[in-house]
């Protein structure tokens, strides 16, 4: 199989897949093609993005639907497990042995030639010392989650599947797995999956965003339209002010606002241009001389941004 | 590939605790040897071969094969590591092949030694120990096949093998001819048996049976493994 068998480029493809564990429905009717280059799975904990990343890599089978991976399905195609990197979200890896016998063994799983060399390779890439003598136990979390890197790569795959890579590294760590993940998405017909529960996360990963929210696609495309959509929903928003009433008055007279309701110590707003009403509370509540306390976003939270995504 | 399943699932299966605790279980059986060689008692070598038959391969043999067959593909289903040996492109026959051969090459020395130094130290003679070598051979090729499988199919697989040994092999296969051919030990024990010619409850089975039984569960075992393994959802 090669890409040229693939002349809509199409890498990944679920048709209307449904994947339930008992009366528990963890992926309802999803759809979407993925293309190569990098594509980020976004949702909140929970919501099916882990469920969605084995289903296309194999691990688990569709209750209904159909998953295609270069055109073949993945649970059938035994030579096509050597062309997925898998990392993921769990941590157990083979704790007695070392990062190099680790990344070594995966290597020649995949029977790749000069198996010791190619791993050690693996390992510089994601600034693992080869020789460290250390069994993976001794490791901390984000060298352990390196290995896991280190193992999805020592094949150089055509898909790589990266389940919230980004757990438990520190900060540089994680700058430099997001620099080496868009490096690896840019070789020509390499497709990346990546999954998280942070906008801002993958938003640097990559332009192509799908938003999975209690098990159905929720919104695909460019993350500035996904990151429109979350920013044009309505908004509630409590203002503290001892001047509840008048500045609830000034507000709708500012038309920044489409709904009031007084509360206990201010007022609750709703709100679908979030940006002006920012820029225009402080300067109504100056100009009319009210007290203003606080500005807080009570529906800022990912899950009612996700859940408003949902049903829309 | 069989070679790096089989070093992989040896490297972490072969624990220090689990062989240590083992162990200790066999040096019961070597104890008790030695206490009947050193004895007063007029029939070592049906001494000998009660002990090895009512503890080695009744108790021992098959809980030593449950500890490592059940951990061989049942750990790593457990800890999800299963997924590192799944999700590449090698024939889940030699998958299951290279970690039941790593249970298999931890359980063998681990019941044979014990087992094999306990007949020698009774003083049951050349036939008892030859019978010991091969019925605990064969105990532990079939029970750590068998386990193998319990251990991909089902969750808490100790609690299941233990009740397997201990309510079905060691209770309701008691109760007649018939329950007893659905229970490896009355194969194993048949082979001890015909070694050492001391008569032994349910032992009838002639030795061709009594061996190759054991092998064909062993094998259907394993085939069983490789269909669940190759069906089965991955965690």
């Amino acid at each position: 199989m090669t890409w040229a068998a693939h002349p809509d480029g199409v890498v990944i493809e679920l048709d209307h897949v449904s994947k339930w564990f008992g009366d528990v429905v963890a992926v309802s009717d999803v759809t979407f093609e993925i293309r190569p280059g990098i594509t980020a799975l976004l949702g909140p904990n929970g919501a099916g993005k882990s469920t969605v990343l084995r289903l296309l890599c194999g691990l688990a089978r569709p209750s209904q639907g159909h998953v295609r991976l270069l055109g073949l399905d993945p649970r059938r195609d035994l030579s096509l497990l050597g062309r997925i990197g898998l990392v993921p979200q769990q941590e157990a890896l083979f704790e007695p042995l070392t990062p190099l016998e680790t990344v070594e063994a995966a290597a020649r799983l995949l029977k790749v030639l000069a198996p010791r060399d190619t791993a050690a390779a693996a390992l510089e890439l994601v600034e693992v010392d080869p020789g460290d003598p250390r069994p993976v136990r001794a490791l901390s979390k984000g060298n352990r989650q390196r290995v896991k890197v280190a193992m999805a790569l020592v094949h150089d795959p055509d898909v790589l599947v990266l389940d919230e890579p980004l757990n438990g590294l520190d900060p540089r760590q994680r700058v430099h797995l997001i620099e080496l993940v868009r490096s690896l998405g840019e070789r020509p017909g390499r497709c990346v999956v990546v999954s998280s529960h942070v906008l801002d996360e993958v938003e640097r990963f990559g332009s192509r965003i799908l938003v999975i929210a209690q098990g159905r696609l929720a919104a695909e495309g460019d993350f500035r339209r996904i990151r429109d959509l979350m920013d044009d929903r309505p908004h509630r928003i409590r203002v503290g002010s001892a001047d509840a009433a008048p500045l609830a008055a000034a507000l709708l007279e500012a038309g920044v606002v489409q709904g009031v309701r007084l509360v206990d110590g201010g007022l609750e707003v709703e709100t679908s241009e979030v940006r002006a009403f920012r820029s225009a509370v402080a300067v109504v509540a100056r100009d009319r001389r009210l007290a203003l306390d606080e500005v807080v976003p009570l529906d800022d939270d990912l899950d009612s941004v996700f859940r408003y995504l949902v049903g829309r | 590939m069989l070679a790096t399943v089989y070093r992989l699932t040896l490297r972490t299966q072969a624990r220090i605790g689990r062989l240590a605790a083992l162990g200790a279980l066999g040096a019961v059986a070597v104890l008790v040897g030695l206490a009947i060689g050193v004895g007063d008692l007029d029939d070592t070598l049906e001494a000998g071969t009660r002990l090895v038959n009512t503890y080695g391969l009744s108790i021992y043999a098959p809980v030593v094969a449950l500890v490592f067959g059940a951990a061989a593909l049942g750990d790593p289903a457990d800890d999800g590591t299963l997924g590192y040996l799944w999700l590449r492109p090698v024939r889940r026959s030699h998958i299951v092949v290279g970690a039941y051969g790593a249970a298999l090459s931890v359980v063998l020395p681990l019941t044979l030694v014990p087992l094999v130094v306990a007949a020698a130290l009774s003083g049951g003679g050349g036939a008892l120990v030859r019978g010991t070598v091969l019925a605990a051979t064969v105990a532990a090729t079939a029970y750590t096949a068998l386990f193998a499988y319990l251990g991909l199919r089902v969750r808490r697989s100790l609690v299941w093998g233990l009740t397997y040994i201990l309510i079905w092999e060691g209770f309701v296969a008691l109760a007649g001819d018939t329950a007893a051919r659905l229970a490896l030990r009355s194969y194993t024990r048949s082979v001890l048996a015909d070694a050492t010619g001391v008569r032994l409850r349910l032992a009838d089975v002639s030795l061709p049976i009594a061996v190759g039984v054991p092998l064909v569960v062993a094998a259907v075992a394993l085939a069983l493994t490789t269909r669940r393994l190759h069906r089965m959802e991955v965690p």
